[in-house]
Order: C-alpha cells, then structure tokens, then sequence
C-alpha cells in the first residue's frame, strides 16, 4: 500500500511557484496495477517523481507526504526523504523518455548493475540478469551490447527487465511505449502485466490511452489541472464513471464497426497559474452550475472504494447530438 | 564493416590532404612573378662586376635550375618533385647552408615542435576538459563558477600577448625561467634532459594556458549539456553515485565532440607552436621557417612547410583514429 497525504508540489520558476500536484490525497493498495490517465500538463509526471521521492530543484514537495508502509532495515518508516536508498531495489522508475535513456557509449551490462554497492557480487548478479532477460524474450547476448545495437523495441524490454530484476515493492511507468509502434506497445505491455502477476508490485502506470487503460490497469486514476479528480477499480470506473471528465475521455475511445466521429475532448484545461476557484473542470463541464464555479468539490468516497471530486457525481450527462 | 567504412575514408581524406597540400607548394613559388633564379644571377653580377663571362653565366643558370628543381616542363618538374620529395623526402641541399640537405635540418628540428607540441596539447586537454567537466558539471557551485571564469578569462587573451606577459613575468622578472632556449647538443644524458624540460618549461606553459581556456569553455557547456540527456537523468533515477554519473555518463559523452573539435583546430595550435618556437628561439620548425625566409632559403622553407603540412595532417589523422575506440556508435554496427 502507498498512501498520498495531502500532496501539494510545486515547480520554481522564474515567474514565480507553480502547482502541479496540488493536494492528492489516496489510498494505493498493493499488488495492483494502477493506470493513471489526464490530459498533458495535469501533473502525471509530478505525481510519479514525488513518489518515487526525486525531489530536485526545481520540483519541491510543498506539504503532505507519502507513506510506503514497507519497513526500512532499522524498522524506520520510510518517507520521501528516504526513500532514495531504495531507489531500483524497492521502488523503480521507467521514465518518459525511456527510448534513450541508456547510456550509448556504455554496454548494457555495466548499466545494469553500476547503482549497486561497491561490495555487491556483480558477476553473480549479471549470471542471474543473463537468465532473467530471457524470460523477457530478450537474447542473452543483448546484456553485453551498446544500446545502438538493440532495436526500440529491445531497449524498453531492457529498461522494463532493469525496472524489474530486483522485484522492487513499487514500479512506476511514465508512458513506458509511447514512443513504440503498436505491435512492438502490445508485447511491452503484456510483458509488463505477465511480470506483475508474478511478482505481485505495485505498478503505477501513466498513459494517455485509455484503450490501454482499459486492457490492463486494475484501477484508474484520473488527473485533472493538477487534481485527483476519480480514482476507483478499473471496470467500475470504465462502466460506471463518476466524473464528467472522466466520461469525456472514456467517450473518446473509438469502437471498432463505430461510423462517426467520437465526441473529442472540447477546451483545455485552466493553465494553473490562473486564480483557479470552485471546480477547475466546470468551464468544459455539460453538467457545470454555479456552485461548480463557486465551490469547489471535495475528492469523497461516493461508493465503496470509489472516489470522485464532483459535486454531482454520477448525474446522468446531458445527452449531445454526436456530430456527423 | 562500419569501422571499415569510417576508415577508409578518413584515409582517403588524409592523403587527399597531403595531396593537395604538396602540390600547393609546387606551385606557389611558380606562380611567384619574380624568378629567384635571375635575383640571383643579378646579385652575383653586381658584387663580381664583369668578371663572369657569359658561359659561365649560362652554366651557373643551369646548375642553379638542377638545384631549384626548374629543368624540363612544368609536368616534369613535378613528377621530380613528387618523386623527390614524397617517396624519398628529399628537399633538395639548403642553399644558405650550402651543401647540407634541408632534410637533415628537419629532421633535427622536428623532434623540438612534436615533443614541445604533444606534451602541451595532451596536458592541455586534460587540465582544460577536467576543470570544464567539473565547472559545467557542479554548475550550481559557487567553487564551479570560480573555475569557469579562468577559461573566461584566459580564453580571449591574444596567443602573443599571453607569451609576452609569462615571459616578462617568468623570465624577465622572477628570471625563474630562460629567456631564450639555450641546449648544448650531444648525449642524451641526465642533465640534458633537465635542459630541455628548464628550457621547455615557459614554451610549454603558454601553448597549455592558451589552449585551456577554449577547452574549459567548450567541455563547460558540453558537460552541462550533457546532463540534461535523458540518460544522466535516468542514471541518478537508479541511484548511481554523483562522481560515476559525472566520469561514466556525462564526461564519457561530452568528450566525443571535444576530440572532434581537437582534431579541428590542431591547425591553430601547430601555428601556436611556430610562434611560441620564434618568440622563445626554441630549436624547432618555427625556428627554422623563419630563419628560411630570413636567408632567402627557398629548398629550407618549402621543406619546412611540407613537413609541417604532413604533421598537421597527420596528428589530425590519429586523433580520428582515437575516435573510435571511444565511441562505439562508429565501431560497431
Ligand atoms: N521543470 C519544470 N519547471 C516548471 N514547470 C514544470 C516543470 N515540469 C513540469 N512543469 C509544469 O508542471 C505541470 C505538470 O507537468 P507534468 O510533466 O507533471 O505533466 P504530465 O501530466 O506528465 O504531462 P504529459 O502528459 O505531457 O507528460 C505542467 O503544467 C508543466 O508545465
Ligand atoms: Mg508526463
């Protein structure tokens, strides 16, 4: 389980601090495979890097915190500030741009294992990545390459073999393909799920697709302007939504055999240096009244384990005309 | 296949330059519109006054044609000189010292520019690279800042004005150092060695400082560059250790395009050196350019300009040999 305590972080800039996770309070359980989802800019990527407690200049945790009830060695609670001595042994990080974040002049092994301590048996720890890479249908030989030699799709398998070799507790995954074509994504992805059902992690999982989403994520996060906006089981939340922005992107999806165009997303979002009051979604919202832009909704359990910030939430949408 | 590939043609690049190079200097002097032959003959007129007799005018004309490389046609001239100076490195006799060939001056001269050239463009590099690294690496240190500012101010000090500064400093005021180069020839012995590192040691000095500024300057924002790659975020995401992430990722990248811009500029420091040569009367090839113009020594100065074509050249060669080994993008397909 990690626990999100009233997270609020923000960016130093030189127009002054910004918002960009502002007040996400949740409740992760174990074992699952979290899908999180929202337009670009609403935080997705904040969110991770405070879990994952990388905390540098110009990103700073204004309050809250995040609790990630496993135990240090000393029976100390583990917080942000800790949790960088974990970093890859109980915690992993697949970042955005993973298609070029090994190292081109290094071969791959050495990348594989120069976090570890000085101490640390490297020989018999690459024995065991050689055995465990090709469960991950990656060649053995691929250990001892420059990343040039390895296609994309090769390289993510790495990274995602490197996220998972030392079975962290909690593996996050900012957008881990999108930089992949769609039958290289799928086999990703299905080596992902395959290696959570048997490790039994945490993933944490940030795409814009919702198709994917819908495949494998256990639960669904939804963030909007920097705000947890639904959170609840994935099939729950894909057939029964709460939030009306969460219906917007569901709506989105194309059907296969569908002849008209999905309704698409209308509006941006609030830039988050505006004076934001009362909901942030209600200038796109069908449903949107005056209290909407007087007040704003508290994030609340509106079935059991189902949460939404809406103040009418799970009011049946205005029905729209789909345009020819 | 690749390697190969790379090579190859950094090879035909090379002896296209050596090519072009050697037939620039055959035909610079040709181009020139007074003959240095018929100088000649008027000098020796004037001084002997009319005690040549025209035979012996006309023998002298061709003796001194043999000795110039002028007989025949044009294109007989220069498959001589290419056959001469390429295949045997044969520049013809000095004629200010007349009979000793120019090769055997070259030969004792460019020992003086390699060493004094390699030692400072290696210690240069390093020096330079390293405090770059650091500055562009800890650029949020104050410590870092401090270190930049010697490259800025070093970097745009004309090359003479920093040598007449060191040698007004060093060896005029503190007489720490020789004013000009004095080493006795003979054995290489121990002493001999102290000489040449005492009298080598300013020459040395201002070729590294003037280099190391550029090197500081560049590998600073090279570094700083580098450390915004997705691949050095990531590297301190799995918790590899600050001094890895800086030797491992970000110098290990950085330095690709340092090498390449070594390889680019040797030029401007092989003249560097020259100049360094004249200013310190150190005994290397810029010593001997200059005494070829200042004697009229055509055989000596077109020699001295091969030879110095060949060096660069070549130093610019084994750097993109070097490239490779540490760039494995080019060494493996
Ligand atoms: N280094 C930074 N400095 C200042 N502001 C930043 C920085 N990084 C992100 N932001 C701002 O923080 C907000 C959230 O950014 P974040 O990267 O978390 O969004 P995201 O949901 O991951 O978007 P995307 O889907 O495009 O990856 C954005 O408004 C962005 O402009
Ligand atoms: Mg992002």
């Amino acid at each position: 389980m990690i626990r999100l305590n009233q997270l609020v972080a923000t960016y130093t800039t030189v127009r002054g601090t910004v918002k960009a996770v502002d007040g996400v309070d949740l409740e992760i359980p174990s074992g699952n495979i979290v899908g999180i989802a929202g337009e670009s800019g609403c935080g997705k990527t904040t969110l991770l890097k405070v879990i994952y407690g990388d905390l540098v200049y110009p990103l700073a945790l204004d309050s809250g915190g995040v609790d990630y009830v496993f135990a240090d060695d000393d029976r100390q609670e583990v917080t942000t500030e800790t949790i960088q001595q974990y970093w890859f042994k109980r915690i992993s990080y697949i970042p955005q741009s993973s298609m070029s974040s090994l190292n081109p002049v290094v071969k791959i092994r050495k990348q594989f294992v120069d976090f570890l301590e000085p101490k640390a048996n490297k020989e018999e720890t690459l024995d065991r990545v050689r055995q465990f890479i090709r469960q991950l249908d990656l060649p053995a030989e691929a250990l001892d390459s420059y990343p040039h030699q390895l296609s994309g799709g090769m390289r993510q398998r790495m990274m995602v073999a490197l996220a998972t070799f030392f079975q962290p507790d909690i593996i996050l995954a900012d957008e881990p393909t999108t930089a992949l074509d769609v039958v290289v994504q799928k086999g990703i992805l299905l080596l992902l799920v395959r290696l959570q059902r048997q490790m039994q992690n945490t993933v944490l999982f940030v795409s814009h697709d919702m198709g994917v989403h819908y495949q494998i994520s256990h639960r669904m996060l939804i963030m909007y302007a920097a705000k947890a906006v639904e959170f609840g089981e994935s099939a729950e939340v894909f057939s029964a939504p709460l939030h009306p922005y969460t219906r917007m992107l569901i709506d989105s999806l194309p059907n296969i055999g569908d002849d008209h165009m999905r309704q698409g997303v209308s509006g941006r979002p609030p830039s988050l240096w505006d004076d934001l009051r009362g909901c942030r979604f209600a200038a796109r919202c069908p449903l949107a009244t005056q209290r909407c832009r007087d007040e704003e909704p508290a994030f609340i359990e509106h079935r059991p384990n189902h949460f939404a910030a809406c103040h009418y939430a799970g009011d049946e949408l205005p029905k729209v005309e789909p345009s020819a | 296949m690749k390697l190969l590939q790379y090579l190859g043609s950094r090879f035909v690049a090379y002896i296209a330059v050596l090519f072009i190079g050697v037939t620039i200097t055959f035909f610079l002097p040709r181009l020139m519109p007074s003959d240095p032959i018929e100088g000649y003959i008027a000098q020796m007129q004037n001084q002997a006054g009319q005690t040549i007799t025209p035979e012996a005018m006309d023998e002298l004309r061709v003796q001194l044609r043999r000795l110039y490389g002028l007989e025949g046609s044009l294109v007989e001239q220069y498959i001589n000189y290419i056959n001469k100076v390429v295949l045997q490195f044969d520049f013809g006799p000095s004629l200010y010292s007349y009979p000793r060939p120019v090769a055997e001056f070259i030969w004792t001269a460019l020992p003086w520019t390699l060493g004094l050239l390699g030692v400072s463009i290696v210690i240069s590099w390093i020096i330079g690279n390293f405090i770059g690294l650091l500055a562009g690496f800890f650029h949020n240190s104050r410590f870092a800042t401090t270190l930049e500012v010697v490259g800025v101010v070093i970097y745009p000090i004309p090359y003479y004005i920093l040598a007449l500064l060191l040698i007004l400093q060093f060896a005029y005021i503190w007489q720490w150092f020789p004013l000009s180069t004095t080493i006795r020839p003979g054995p290489l012995t121990w002493e001999k060695v102290n000489a040449i590192i005492y009298n080598s040691f300013l020459p040395a000095m201002t070729l590294i400082i003037a280099g190391f500024g550029w090197n500081i300057l560049s590998m600073k924002a090279l570094a700083f560059a580098t450390k915004e790659e997705p691949y050095v975020v990531f590297a301190r995401l799995k918790g590899v250790k600050p001094r890895r992430i800086m030797t491992r990722y970000v110098f290990r990248n950085a330095t690709l395009p340092q090498i390449t811009a070594l390889a680019l500029s040797i030029g401007t420091i092989f003249n560097g050196a020259l100049l360094t040569e004249i200013l310190f009367s150190y005994p290397g090839l810029g010593l001997l350019m200059r005494t070829a113009i200042g004697s009229g020594d055509f055989n000596l100065m077109y020699g001295t300009i091969i030879v110095s074509i060949v060096s660069v050249a070549t130093a610019a060669f084994f750097i993109d040999l070097i490239y490779p080994l540490i760039d494995p993008r080019i060494r493996l397909r």
